[in-house]
């Protein structure tokens, strides 16, 4: 057990890992600051890959002659003034309580020879460790108080917490590291000031480089890393800093550390990329599924003109809070273009509905279905023809050649995939066909031919899951015939009721 | 026909060239994989290690694994395996193709006359007309990494477009190394001519990227990469972002299936790079699409066909300028 150990006292020791990540402003891969022996060895025990082996805490047991040799070695190699106290402090306390019944066997046994072989030996895998797992350092302050929620202010009042128990600070990167890791539970992960919290949580002026072999090397390096690993935070979710951010990163690491590299690196790119997105998703998405489906249709219909029409609204939303299997909410589109190619459409083919395929609004994924007819073969296409000179004041054809020759020609030499034209499109709470036929019904009202038109249901599995646009229509062929035409007959029979 | 593969080739370190367990089966049954794939289905797990020690594979991008989950076309069948007879095909084939090359360098680049391809101001790069257009294109995801994310590619509707589609998932994996994962690409493959020689694409007279695509309102990346022989620059690309809109129609329109090449920003092992330069069109290698937006969930991304064009109302050159402040070495 001890050849690990060795490894692990080699690694730490040096401060050229940790100037290499940096330099290539990659994430911070070495965790929190060694002030806290459990996290070096957690970390270190899955740089190593073995979660048994290697687990050689100094202070797990004392008594043994290798270990006090190992001990010595890591407190003369000890990277940090707190190291040497909290290995005091370990030594006595022994707060590993699982460790005790491996420890001692290895600790005896590797004392002469390196009998690492045997404990590089892959063991079966342990039990899952849920209760095992050590508490995270200053992990008490984030204790909710009874009745409290996780929310803003708490987050807040625990990050203030821990400066007034700690007037020096102590653990703090441990700290900041644990806050960045419970932002999400507390929601706070998309607020600019909670980040200046916590950067406002290291001590200024303590990490700035004095002289030129500070300023050559990476001065605090643990601590550089740890700024660059809130700045990652904010960069993952899209959270602009601001003045106060950087006022803070040049009071606590200088102008030239690599927080502020990255700080000005934020500040260049995300300019650039604000607004890349031609179509862009408003960052609060609506929590009204109503609301929702209409975000939704106005994108994904580009018509302008096209009118929403809420056919049903969820009506549980008024009497328990349930939601009721047989009230959907069901939301539809049509465009005046739509309205008059439906018109158009000849009762002699069907149309079909076809769906859901899903549609994603930044997290939210929200299924919709679609009207629409097959192609017409080619013989069957009847040319619209405009009448000659019906309108006097400007010709309603034009036929400009203006001489195009080889050089001009912008067209790709491939025939574009041409699909059936779509009717109209609508988003239901529910995939299922007594939902659709509702809708049906509903665009009968503004669309009397759809009366006539025999309406097919193509749905393909209404579990939510992907969904390729005509995955469910080539397997299963032959039973949905059938089905298809059970259906045809009762929405024909619906239609003739109706009408 | 190794051998000669590498000394055509000329890119591997000394080291690896000698390693005699780099040895010629494995890059037989490799190339086997790649020209054969439609009717040979072989479970490549050793030509796959061999071609990740080839292309070095650091970065999101370097990995061009061999994980193209395609329809296995006729379980039925059995093609016999007779290495002689594969063998022989193969240098068969590589002469064939070198006669192709050398009688089309009469004719014009590519086999085509030279009039045509300087006069042509739309090229269709890549389409999706049947299964071996597939072929061209390697799909991977987080799996190499030990992440759950899986993404495969087929024929689309009538055979008429493609579909990439699949599941995302960030868990990352807990080796200890990687704190984020997430990821699923779509990467082409590097077109090579007689005995494998590496070609690329010369795309210097188009300056915009134009892609028919739907997609379901997830925002890709397109990652292209530049023909080099050097292996430092094996994991540098540039990339942009490809906005899907969602939806039934496909997404044609002006501004966003249509990428001007200046808007590519240079990047290294995943990271933007302070000095930027742009896309310098004359030796393409790949194109890919990522997907890496942190969102757990399934996706899909058809796509008609990818081609290059010369939009003459296009006029930047390129659209990111190095700043001082971050590069002060270029403004000496």
């Amino acid at each position: 057990m001890r050849q690990p150990r060795l490894r692990e006292v080699k690694a730490v020791s040096s401060g050229h890992a940790a100037g290499g990540q940096l330099g290539r402003n990659s994430n911070p891969r070495l965790p929190a600051s060694p002030s806290d022996p459990r996290i070096l060895a957690a970390s270190l025990r899955a740089a190593v890959g073995t979660p048994r082996a290697g687990f050689g805490f100094p202070g797990g047991c004392p008594g043994s002659r290798g270990l006090s040799w190992a001990h010595a070695i890591m407190l003369a190699r000890g990277l940090s003034r707190g190291w040497r106290g909290i290995c005091a402090a370990a030594l006595t306390g022994a707060p590993f309580s699982q460790v005790p019944s491996q420890a001692p066997r290895g600790l005896h046994c590797s004392v002469a020879a390196p009998s690492s072989g045997s404990s590089l030996v892959p063991r079966p895998p342990e039990p899952p460790r849920q209760l095992a797992k050590p508490p995270a350092p200053h992990e008490e302050l984030f204790r909710l108080a009874p009745g409290g929620a996780r929310d803003r202010a708490s987050f807040v009042q625990a990050v203030q917490n821990f400066g007034q128990h700690n007037v020096h600070k102590r653990g703090h990167v441990d700290f900041i590291y644990l806050a960045l890791r419970k932002m999400r539970d507390y929601g706070v992960e998309r607020d600019l000031a909670v980040y200046n919290l916590l950067l406002d949580v290291f001590p200024k002026e303590v990490f700035l480089p004095r002289n030129v072999f500070q300023k050559i090397f990476i001065h605090y390096p643990r601590q550089q890393e740890c700024g660059l690993a809130v700045l990652e935070q904010m960069e993952s979710h899209g959270v602009m800093p601001n003045k106060e951010t950087e006022f803070l990163l040049l009071q606590i690491f200088g102008r030239k550390s690599y927080p502020m590299l990255k700080f000005v690196r934020m500040k260049l790119w995300f300019t650039r990329f604000k607004n890349v997105n031609p179509f862009p998703v408003p960052r609060d998405l609506p929590t009204d599924p109503v609301d929702l489906a209409t975000l939704g249709l106005r994108r994904i219909e580009p018509d302008l003109s096209a009118k929403v029409t809420i056919y049903q609204m969820a009506s549980s939303r008024d009497s328990t809070g349930t939601a009721d299997p047989t009230e959907q909410h069901i939301v539809g589109i049509q465009s005046p273009g739509q309205q008059a190619a439906l018109a158009r459409h000849s009762p002699a083919r069907p149309v079909f509905v076809e769906g859901p395929f899903s549609l994603w609004l930044r997290d939210k994924c929200v299924y919709y279905h679609i009207l629409r007819a097959d192609l017409e073969p080619p013989e069957e296409r009847e040319v619209e023809e405009i009448p000659e000179e019906w309108n006097l004041y400007y010709p309603m054809q034009l036929d400009l050649k203006y001489g195009r020759s080889a050089w001009d020609d912008y067209e790709f030499d491939i025939d574009e995939v041409e699909e059936g034209p779509v009717f109209a499109i609508c988003m239901a709470g529910a995939h299922d066909q007594a939902t659709l036929a509702k809708w049906i019904q509903g665009l009968q009202e503004t669309n009397p031919a759809l009366a006539q038109i025999p309406v097919i249901f193509r749905l393909t599995a209404s579990t939510g899951e992907l969904l390729a646009s005509s995955s469910g229509l080539e397997e299963p062929c032959p039973p949905p015939a059938q089905e298809e035409e059970e259906e045809e007959d009762k929405t024909q029979r619906q239609q003739q009721g109706q009408s | 026909m190794a051998l000669v593969h590498k000394l055509l080739n000329g890119t591997y370190i000394l080291s690896k060239c000698l390693k005699p367990s780099v040895a010629s089966c494995p890059f037989l049954s490799t190339r086997f994989a790649d020209y054969c794939s439609s009717s040979l289905q072989k479970p490549v797990a050793t030509p796959g290690k061999a071609s990740a020690q080839r292309n070095s594979a650091g970065g999101l991008q370097g990995d061009h694994q061999r994980e193209v989950a395609l329809d296995v076309t006729s379980p039925e069948e059995k093609p016999e395996v007779s290495f002689d007879k594969a063998i022989r095909d193969e240098i068969k084939e590589h002469f064939w193709r070198l006669k192709d090359e050398i009688v089309n360098h009469w004719i014009g680049p590519e086999g085509r006359p030279l009039q045509e391809v300087i006069m042509e101001q739309a090229r269709v790069v890549w389409q999706f007309r049947g299964k071996e257009d597939l072929d061209k294109w390697i799909v991977t995801s987080d799996k190499t990494i030990g992440g759950r994310s899986e993404v495969f590619l087929k024929m689309g509707k009538n055979n008429q477009s493609a579909l990439l589609y699949g599941t995302l998932s960030s868990a990352a994996p807990q080796d200890g190394e990687n704190s984020q994962s997430g990821y699923c690409a779509m990467i082409s493959r590097v077109p090579r001519g007689a005995f494998d020689r590496k070609k690329s694409y010369d795309w210097s007279q188009f300056n915009t990227l134009y892609l028919r695509v739907r997609g379901d309102g997830r925002p890709w990346m397109v990652n292209i990469r530049e023909d080099t022989d050097f292996i430092q620059k094996s994991n540098q690309m540039y990339s942009y972002f490809m906005f899907t809109r969602g939806g039934p129609y496909w997404q044609e329109v002006k501004v966003t299936a249509q990428i001007p090449f200046s808007k590519f920003f240079f990047s290294n092992q995943g990271r933007i790079r302070d000095a930027q330069f742009q896309l310098l069109l004359d030796k393409i290698s790949s194109i890919g699409f990522t997907l890496a937006d942190k969102v757990d969930g399934p996706f899909f991304l058809e796509i008609d066909f990818i081609g290059v064009f010369a939009d003459p109302a296009h006029t930047e050159e390129f659209a990111y300028e190095n700043s001082p402040v971050l590069n002060p070495r270029l403004f000496k």
